[in-house]
């Protein structure tokens, strides 16, 4: 009846040895916490994926529908309402419009996500060594899943419109990778900074929506006047979104400024992301 | 035979830098700071600890609240560094620290054992494979796939201490998880325990209950303070340490088990 658990051979192999005198530089440390805890990350993934609408009715098929609501709405205000005379080159406004909406998802989740995993694993997090930026990364690529997912009802968009999609395609990737750093990297200084202050994730959604108007996803930049374009380009989602728009359907590569500026922001913000939170999360989190 | 001590400890200090008017909300610590109300002072947790810990023994850490037990817990487990000095921790470590602490109670008790497996650093695929066993040791298979909300506390304590034992650690971060659960269950738990001592793990036992410490410790550490009163021999070291209670005559309570 009292049955012993089976005595099993770790797979690590080696044996690890933890000497708190040893500190390996930053960027050393986490590649090597990626490479080391890829099984969790997947697991935490695949969590996020599938868990997050797991009480609801139409399940995994919220992240279709979702920035297909959003979308129509805009359209219907924008387009019927409003009656913008939308001068996008050449594309109908619903592709110019749902593009726009599925990376500003992405951009607003991911950065969310990111933040609020630190915080609410900080339980597990303050108990058991493992490396919190797992988190962190894990929800943004959960984040990156659901943009693939809701960029497909944007092709069919592009097919059935008769955009076509171009070869350019193939590149999409980049500018994601690239929103995706900039996503993990403010999620983690936000996240820094809520350990301690809970009510930092609310004023961080606000920012959030702030810097969604501050995109231009339901207006060309074109219309904007001079001076407010300056602050546009400011913000590094711009660029991002420059990219996807021009690779997914534009069959444009842009210039390599956009790019600098794209990949650019991404790196720096991740850079200084994991600095801070590097510096100030165990601390913060050893007094919970 | 000579294996390293499983933990190393050199002068180990922790100090805390703590904020006298904790604020928990932004816009309240923004105004204190406006109107200069914010006053930092550090607190140290742990002044100077050192130890040794070998491999098959444990080491009884007794003291007071606020001793500095927890942030020794904390720093043994990784998840502390410490802010001054030096602690090696050699091997495979399984803090059983508020067992359940990281569940998820919206998932089920297999998902929580996956996640919280490979949290501890194995490989999911083991415990794929192992899950039926794991679940058998806790009694809770027929419980897999029910979510751990409707678990009971003690259903709770009995899969994480499955789940952390599982891989047979090199070092056990224990705290008072023996006082919890029913009789059968501490027994189960003391004998698993004792099953991995054998194979070569060390024990770090946190505990309030004295007869229990006197009983499984081989060395014993007296924190106060921050401190270390007192590092040696069991019974010496209790001894002393319930002498001391006595004198300044705080809580009887202490030595409730001796």
């Amino acid at each position: 009846m009292d049955r012993d658990i089976a005595s099993v051979s770790r797979t690590r192999g080696v044996e690890e040895v933890y000497d708190s005198a040893v500190r390996a530089p930053l960027l050393v440390t986490e590649l090597a916490n990626l490479w080391n805890y890829r099984a969790l990350i997947r697991l935490l993934v695949v969590r996020d994926v599938l868990v997050r609408y797991k009480r609801s009715l139409l399940g995994v098929w919220w992240t279709l529908l979702n920035p297909l609501l959003t979308m129509t709405v805009m359209w219907i205000v924008f387009s019927h309402l409003f009656r913008f005379a939308v001068g996008v080159s050449g594309v109908p406004y619903v592709v110019y419009l749902l593009a726009g909406v599925i990376l500003i998802i992405f951009f607003q989740q991911g950065t969310e996500t990111v933040a609020s995993s630190i915080v609410f694993n900080t339980p597990v997090l303050s108990k058991v060594y493992v490396p919190a930026e797992i988190f962190a990364v894990s929800a943004g690529v959960a984040a990156a899943i659901n943009l693939l997912l809701s960029a497909i009802p944007l092709l069919i968009f592009q097919l059935v419109l008769g955009v076509g999609i171009p070869w350019t395609i193939l590149l999409v990737p980049l500018p994601i990778l690239a929103l995706l750093a900039l996503c993990v990297g403010l999620g983690l200084a936000v996240a820094s900074i809520a350990v301690r202050f809970h009510d930092v994730l609310e004023f961080n959604r606000v920012i959030l929506i702030l810097i969604g108007y501050m995109t231009p996803v339901f207006y060309p930049i074109a219309i904007v006047p001079h001076a407010f374009q300056v602050v546009i380009k400011l913000n590094p989602v711009y660029y991002d979104l420059v990219l996807f728009r021009n690779l997914i359907y534009g069959d444009s590569l842009s210039s390599w400024q956009t790019w600098l500026a794209a990949v650019g922001s991404g790196v720096i913000a991740l850079a200084i992301g994991l600095a801070v939170f590097a510096r100030n999360w165990r601390t913060a989190a050893a007094m919970i | 035979m000579a294996r390293a001590p499983v933990i190393e400890a050199f002068d180990v200090s922790v100090a805390y830098r703590l904020a006298r008017n904790r604020t928990t909300s932004m816009q309240e610590f923004a105004i204190r700071l406006l109107k200069r109300q914010i006053h930092y002072e550090d607190l140290w947790a742990l002044r100077n600890v050192s130890f040794e810990l070998l491999h098959g023994s444990v080491l009884g850490v007794i003291g007071a609240n606020g001793a500095g037990k927890s942030t020794l817990m904390k720093v043994a487990a990784r998840v502390l560094p410490p802010t001054a000095g030096r602690i090696i921790v050699r091997g495979h470590v399984a803090p059983m620290i508020e067992l359940g602490a990281g569940f998820h109670p919206d998932m089920t008790g297999y998902e929580n054992l996956l996640l919280y497996g490979t949290i501890l650093g194995n490989d999911p695929r083991d415990l794929r494979r192992d899950a039926e066993a794991i679940a058998d040791w806790a009694e809770l298979r027929e419980f897999l796939d029910v979510p751990v909300r409707s678990y009971s506390s003690g259903m709770v304590t009995r899969l994480g201490f499955a789940i952390a034992t599982w891989a047979d650690p090199d070092l056990l971060v224990v705290d008072e998880v023996l006082a919890v659960g029913d009789e059968r269950f501490q027994e189960r738990s003391r004998k698993r325990m004792q099953d991995l001592m054998s194979k070569g793990a060390a024990v770090l036992l946190v505990s309030h209950a004295m007869a229990t410490v006197r009983e499984l410790a081989q060395t014993v550490l007296w924190l106060d303070h921050g401190h270390a009163v007192m590092l040696g021999n069991p019974d010496e070291v209790v001894d002393a340490y319930l002498a001391a209670q006595h004198a300044t005559g705080s809580e009887a309570s202490l030595g409730r088990s001796a």
